[in-house]
């Protein structure tokens, strides 16, 4: 009898995530919001393909960090981690198991999205008998839901370094506020957002295209929000007495 | 087989543990008994590989808990009935286990049938479960694996009389078949009545260890009890 597949702990990680009445409650949220939200859109503004998908994202910002935050924090919150640390005392390999479902999930919300974007775009199309706007640039797709993840890695590094799941989401929920705020504080101010606000940095991805300089403020944004913390989060989880 | 060797541990300058040794051998139930607060838990989680002692070391089978081959196949262990995440179901906790281990999910049923929760209490969710039922739960979880050595604590509270009788069961016939059996209490009587040896802990030092035979000699095991943990609490104070 060997160690535990690292896969095993991804299913039984993912499993965790909907087995709760508020994990289920949650994934039911989700999917109601994002046809709500893509079929609101879609008979107010029109049918165009590319902004209904786009849509979805406004409901995913919101929902998708808190699920993750969730996950990461709960072990503490219910104190489980006394289980699940002893049946895989490597702390790390349990963490990293538990990052990956939700970033998954936001990869599934995203096609979601666009599996209701599509049908909605055609039968707005047809109601309005206005011409359908099927132009959506792959890159844009790709980029955009590369942010989405982006934005759940953001609330997983900061749930694993708070071990606080308030606290967590109340920064990574007011981070976009906080920085609208920063931004208008002069040059420096708008020098900090443009480098360090994931939520400008994603911009372009979210466009579609990249140039070097962008890519290197993402870079930077992605290092403090996302791989400092999450690294730190893993280092005080592994040194933590668990009680 | 478990060994604590000189294991001391202080949490913020409060030593919980002071040079704590003793072994608790195969076939038999090891009572590990004292009053709140002597640092059992302490010593449990040190064992377990939850917490790091300051110095000294614990080892099960001869090895720390940590570097153990996927460690819940040779120790089971019940460190806290409570924590449990409410909105899950008794089964479901006993199915997240066995998908860790890698066991048929046949093992579930089996589980639940030998801790005595029913096909319905163990579809309820833990919230709406009473103390002994989530220590059945828990006792349930250890046993899932299989394993030769078993790490309780506490786990008679919330059980009611007919609970106690039928741990007071279980226990001896894992014992009986050659498992180390460890299992704290503060509860002298619940202890003497299962136990084959006794490590007696106060204020995080190893106060007196012996079978319970041996600390009933001349004086009864309760006076011994009192009078060595009221002793731990004055050098303390």
């Amino acid at each position: 009898m060997s160690t535990i597949p690292f896969r095993r702990l991804v299913a039984v990680e993912t499993r965790k995530l909907f087995d709760t009445r508020s994990g289920q409650v949650m994934a039911v949220i989700l999917i109601v919001l994002t046809v709500a939200l893509i079929a609101g859109r879609g008979l107010t503004a029109g049918p165009r393909l590319g902004m209904l998908i786009g849509t979805a994202g406004i409901g995913f910002g919101t929902l998708l960090p808190v699920l993750g935050i969730l996950t990461v924090t709960g072990e503490w919150s219910h104190r489980t981690a006394l289980t699940t640390f002893t049946l895989e005392p490597r702390r790390s390999r349990v963490l990293l198991a538990k990052c990956l479902p939700p970033l998954l999930v936001t990869v599934a919300a995203c096609l979601f999205a666009i599996l209701v974007a599509v049908p909605v775009t055609a039968v707005v199309a047809g109601v309005r008998e206005a011409p359908a706007d099927w132009a959506v640039d792959p890159r844009a797709l790709l980029g955009w839901t590369a942010g989405c993840v982006l934005v759940v890695a953001m609330g997983l590094a900061l749930g694993l370094l708070l071990q606080n799941a308030p606290a967590a989401i109340v920064i990574c929920l007011s981070s976009t506020m906080a920085w609208s705020a920063i931004g208008r504080l002069g040059a420096t101010g708008e020098t900090l957002a443009a480098w360090l606000d994931l939520g400008t940095t994603t911009a372009p991805l979210t466009a579609g295209a990249l140039t070097g300089d962008q890519a290197a403020r993402l870079a930077v944004s992605v290092l403090c929000w996302i791989i400092v913390p999450m690294v730190a989060g893993v280092v005080r989880a592994i040194r933590k007495d668990v009680a | 087989m478990i060994e604590f060797s000189h294991v001391s541990k202080t949490y913020r300058g409060v030593r919980a543990l002071d040079d704590v040794s003793f072994t608790v051998e195969p076939g038999c139930v090891t009572g590990f008994l004292g009053p709140n607060g002597a640092g059992k838990s302490t010593a449990l989680r040190v064992l377990s590989g939850l917490s790091r002692p300051t110095a000294g070391s614990a080892t099960v089978l001869g090895r720390p808990y940590a570097e153990l081959d996927c460690p819940a196949y040779h120790v089971g262990s019940l460190l806290d009935a409570g924590a449990q995440h409410p909105g899950r179901t008794g089964r479901e906790v006993l199915t997240l286990g066995a998908m860790v281990l890698g066991l048929p999910r046949s093992r579930v049923g089996e589980v639940l049938d030998r801790v005595g929760l029913t096909g319905k209490e163990s579809r309820r969710r833990i919230a709406g479960y009473s103390l002994g039922m989530r220590q059945r739960l828990g006792i349930g979880h250890a046993l899932l694996g299989r394993p030769r050595v078993l790490i309780l604590d506490e786990p008679a509270n919330g059980l009611d009389p007919q609970g106690i009788r039928w741990m007071r069961g279980l226990l001896r016939e894992m014992a009986a078949a050659g498992c180390s059996v460890l299992l704290s209490s503060h509860l002298l009587h619940e202890v003497e009545q299962v136990a084959d040896r006794i490590v007696m802990i106060g204020r995080g030092r190893v106060l007196t260890e012996g079978t319970v035979a041996e600390l009933n000699q001349g004086r009864s095991l309760e006076q011994t009890f009192l009078e060595l943990t009221a002793d731990a609490d004055r050098s303390a104070a």
